[in-house]
């Protein structure tokens, strides 16, 4: 199962002609910017084929440093666990010492992902 | 489908305006699962209108939100107090099976980024921060007696209240954000008590303006209008998000917030600085990242298939490092 083109590969392709065909043919407004959301979609489904994997780890990395407590499960099953125990210690008013660090650094992660140019604008 | 709601329109407007009255054009614009949103043109007795029609749709509406039966009330005591709104010409409960009402069709511009960056709109952006402290200090001032439908009408402590309806949404959510409830955690300690409680508008921010060339012809999207303390009001167009990538300017991208607090002072005696809005602007955060995160569940629980939805929930996650850097 290793044919390419592969999946972030794929996706490029598909934004790469919506980018160059499609969107120059769309006259109304609303449509175009539509299609801008979906091409950006498009993108941060490309950066999570390719990077996601190691970003999902560096967090399960870091919530397990801060909260002492280990997951198990496939990777994204591990940081959802981890978040969801953080999450709900907060709520109960316990939140670990270091937990503002933790969390800037994984809103760093997530947003190499899903925004890095908001990232660059705001660091 | 739209030839009947036509053809009810026809109706209605009919009713409304007197016999005689044509139907010039009826087009739907654009409109999500729950609302839509016609372009109609009558010709009537007294000469021809342009109406905004706005028609529920029939998906689920978001909870807090208004009927079209209230809003239309709300739009109509604030058009009475001489709020910048789009004049209510008329309440429908049946247009085709759902409820409706017509208003005046503003012309302007709504769409934030244009609001932020057209050249022609310079005028505007330099009037836009004291005459919406005006528009602000009119809304604050309706009598809330006189709208005891409004969501939190009975609640003594609507700030309370507030945080108890986000953590519930984001309970609703599904999915954890830590990040989200380490800003919870500090409002819960740190939001001033309740001192006032007002008519909010609710979502008085760029982007649910209508702006002309001379600023701010007409204040909009009065569904999330509720009684709650008029700081979070005051902050709401201060959230990053609402500056529309123009992020030294921090009201709304168009001015700074100085002018438009002082002038509201002026006009309410409510005397605020910046420094003392800061919890109400994490506040503002808070509920638009749980917002975004709601809006992309919507798409997720296939109640409203939209890319742009869906988009949301990942770009929720700007407005949770913007939650962190506040703290």
């Amino acid at each position: 199962m290793g044919d390419r083109p592969h999946a972030a590969q794929l996706v490029e392709a598909v934004r790469e002609f919506i980018e160059a065909e499609v969107l120059p043919a769309i006259a109304d407004a609303r449509l175009k910017f539509r299609v801008l959301v979906a091409a950006n979609a498009l993108t941060i489904a490309q950066r999570d084929l390719q990077i996601g994997d190691e970003l999902v780890a560096e967090e399960i990395a870091v919530l397990e440093k801060l909260t002492g407590s280990r997951a198990v499960g496939t990777p994204r099953e591990r940081s959802t666990a981890l978040s969801r125990e953080l999450a709900r210690r907060i709520r109960r008013g316990d939140v670990p010492p270091g937990a503002l660090e933790t969390l800037r650094r994984i809103a760093e992660l997530k947003l190499r992902a899903a925004s890095p140019r908001y990232l660059e604008r705001r660091s | 489908m739209n030839e009947a709601v036509e053809t009810a329109l026809r109706d209605r407007l009919a009713e409304l305006f007197g016999s005689g009255t044509q139907l010039v054009r009826a087009a739907l614009l654009g409109g999500g699962a729950s609302m839509e949103a016609w372009a109609v043109d009558v010709e009537t007795p007294r000469g021809p209108l342009a109406l905004l029609v706005r028609r529920a749709a029939g998906g689920r509406i978001y909870r807090e939100a208004l009927s079209l039966a209230n809003e239309f009330r709300v739009l109509q005591a604030a058009s009475e107090a001489r709020v910048a709104v789009p004049r209510p010409y008329g309440y429908f409960p049946d247009v085709a099976g759902r409820e409706a009402f017509a208003m005046e069709r503003l012309r302007g511009e709504t769409v934030g980024r244009r609001i932020v960056q057209k050249p022609e709109l310079s005028a505007a952006r330099a009037a836009l921060p004291t005459q919406m402290a005006e528009q602000l200090a009119r809304i604050h001032a309706l009598d809330v007696r006189s709208l005891p439908f409004l969501p939190g009408a009975n609640d003594e402590a609507p700030l309370r209240r507030s945080l108890e309806i986000l953590e519930a949404q984001l309970d609703d959510v599904g999915e954890p954000h830590p990040a989200i409830e380490l800003g919870l955690w500090r409002l819960r300690r740190d939001l001033p008590r309740d001192e006032e409680r007002v008519v909010c508008h609710g979502d008085f921010r760029i982007g649910n303006l209508m702006v002309s060339d001379a600023g701010l012809v007409g204040v909009l999207d009065w569904e999330f209008a509720h009684v709650g303390d008029p700081r979070e009001d005051l902050a709401w167009p201060l959230v990053r998000a609402w500056r529309f990538g123009n992020e030294r300017q921090s009201l709304g991208g168009i001015g700074d917030p100085e002018p438009f607090l002082e002038r509201y002072a002026q006009l309410t005696g409510r005397r605020l600085s910046i420094g003392e809005l800061r919890s109400f602007e994490l506040l503002g955060n808070v509920r638009w990242a749980i917002g975004a995160l709601t809006q992309a569940r919507r798409h997720l629980a296939r109640e409203e298939r939209s890319v742009e939805l869906a988009i949301l929930g990942r770009l929720a996650a700007e407005v949770e490092h913007e939650v962190l850097s506040l703290l």
